[in-house]
């Protein structure tokens, strides 16, 4: 379970990201995060992430409160979470492979174990044919799926994804959702910052509205509809 | 839970039970070799900027070691030069044969002295007799004036110091009327000696650190060009040991290549060195051996200059990586 407890961000120079905000998201649940640009989505994120730290408050995963995180702890919490970007941040050196299992290297994973689950979860997000492939040689839409496999080929038990549709085609996008709502479906609790409203209301999932850095609307399944 | 047949709920029951330690370890080596491997992938992409980083680095560690291989072979040439000059020693006069023998054993028995020439009053009036212009003037002498003489052969390796104390004691003695030590030169020659081997530490010192820096900017620039790889395995769970290995790698690749190309120059020095010191060595009937490197020094400089690629490597990735993270 994510809590949020009357967090806020505020930057160097006084711009303030979040004000005050709290909200929970069950184990298991997929939500949305959205606002307008600059309503504090991003930070949001980065705050789950330990890419940013919060000014005041508490952020906890699982009852684990994110403040106690030292520095040096912060990659081993990266790797329970997974983080898709709108730009994919992909290694383009690299091959699809090679970026799917780059979270698997850096846990340990066995060399075995690893190609199993890389090729499980290309086969998941409808790749497997691409593994040998460098991504720029891919469509936006399949190194988007790329990134996806990448987030969930360690069992995440929670996945953040910013924009994830940004740049997609609405019928892309929409596969790029069902795909996260399978994930929910498996135990991971998913969050996803958009701004692509019809998406959203497609999805019919738990809303959460920022404006400002504040919280002005959560809304349920049932209310979105 | 995840629903039955799942691909990846299958996988992640197999996961957890792999998580042992001999599994992370052989990760671990797995990721090392693989770093090992990448680095020296990522120096042959661009060879030129590689050969010159190794040249430039290979260059600043030959210098000292050339001066090294100088300096010590002009220790060897004082060595060879000194055993030349040996300590002559001038009886009183009247003294004689008996006497002359007597002293050349006490003397032979010294540790510094690796062997004693008696040399006759007469054996020294033939010597001057054979000199131009002196036959003539020995003709007038009644009888001969010159004393025994005893030539004293310092051991190789005797120091100056050493060479000076034996030319004291023997002074000393009452049968000794004068003593020749040729001993100045050579301390002399042990002074320059001892302040090239300084001058040789402070400039190798120096140029390890400026071996250091080019590695350390080198990987520095890697670092940087990369910083969108390592912000994305950072955001992944990368630690920074993890992110850091292939840099560290790097220096060592640098380190190690400079290391040889610095010790075949060496080699080359003295190759290129071989034939006129082979003269100079005849002219002084063999005595003078120049020795070139030692092997141990050879095995030990690109390992040495390795670790000093190593070093450099990890100061400037942990700065750059803290910056980044």
């Amino acid at each position: 379970m994510i809590q949020f407890d009357q967090v806020s961000k505020r930057y160097e120079g006084g711009h303030e990201a979040l004000s005050q905000l709290s909200f929970e998201v069950p184990t298991g649940e997929m939500a949305f995060v959205t606002g307008h640009s600059g309503a504090g989505k991003s930070t949001l994120l980065k705050l789950l992430g330990l890419i940013e730290r919060p000014s005041h408050g508490v952020i906890a995963l699982d009852g684990r409160d994110l403040g106690k995180v030292r520095r040096g702890g912060i990659p081993k919490w990266r790797r329970q979470i997974g983080m898709v970007f709108q730009d994919h941040r992909l290694l383009m050196e690299r091959t699809v492979f090679a970026n799917v299992e780059l979270p698997l290297v850096i846990c340990g994973t066995a060399r075995a174990e690893r190609a199993r689950r890389v090729r499980a979860a290309l086969e998941k997000v409808g790749l497997l044919e691409c593994e040998r492939q460098l991504p720029a040689t891919l469509s936006t839409g399949e190194q988007q799926r790329v990134g996806i496999a990448r987030a969930i080929v360690a069992r995440p038990s929670l996945l953040i994804a910013d924009e994830p549709t940004g740049n997609l085609d609405p019928q892309l996008a929409l596969e790029i959702m069902g795909l996260f709502d399978e994930f929910k479906q498996i135990g991971t609790t998913v969050l996803i910052a958009s701004h692509d409203l019809p998406l959203i209301k497609r999805m019919k999932r738990r809303v959460i509205v920022l404006d400002h850095g504040r919280l002005v609307a959560d809304l349920s399944a049932q209310e979105v509809l | 839970m995840p629903p039955e047949g799942n691909p990846m709920a299958a996988s992640e029951a197999t996961l957890r039970n792999g998580h042992g330690r001999g599994r992370r370890l052989a990760s671990w080596r797995e990721h090392h070799g693989w770093s090992a491997a990448a680095s020296l992938r990522r120096l042959a992409s661009r060879p030129l900027g590689s050969l010159l980083t190794v040249a430039v680095m290979g260059l600043a560690l030959a210098l000292p070691l050339a001066f090294y291989l100088l300096l010590g072979n002009v220790q060897k040439l004082g060595d060879a030069l000194g055993q030349s000059e040996a300590v002559s020693v001038f009886m009183q006069p009247g003294q004689n044969a008996q006497q002359a023998q007597l002293l050349a054993r006490q003397l032979g028995e010294r540790p510094e002295v690796a062997k004693v020439t008696v040399k006759t009053p007469q054996q020294g009036m033939d010597e001057l007799a054979r000199m131009q212009g002196f036959s003539g003037a020995l003709l007038t002498l009644d009888d001969n004036p010159l004393p025994y003489v005893l030539q004293l052969q310092p051991r190789p390796g005797t120091s100056a110091g050493m060479i000076e104390q034996l030319a004291t004691d023997v002074r000393a003695m009452h049968s000794v009327d004068m003593v020749q030590d040729s001993g100045n030169w050579r301390r002399r020659l042990d002074a320059l000696l001892g302040v090239g081997n300084r001058a040789a530490l402070v400039l190798a010192s120096l140029l390890s650190l400026a071996a250091l820096l080019v590695v350390g900017n080198t990987v520095r620039m890697d670092i940087a060009g990369r910083s969108e790889e390592i912000g994305v395995l950072m955001l992944l769970g990368a630690s920074a040991a993890f992110v850091r290995r292939p840099y560290l790698y790097a220096g060592i690749w640098y380190g190690l290549f400079s290391g040889i190309l610095a010790t075949l120059l060496a080699v080359l020095i003295e190759l290129v060195l071989a034939e006129p010191v082979a003269r100079l060595s005849r002219a002084y009937d063999g005595r003078l051996q120049i020795n070139g490197l030692p092997p141990w020094l050879l095995l030990a400089v690109p390992l040495a200059a390795a670790v000093l690629g190593w070093l450099g490597a990890r100061l400037v990735s942990a700065w750059q990586l803290r910056k980044a993270a």
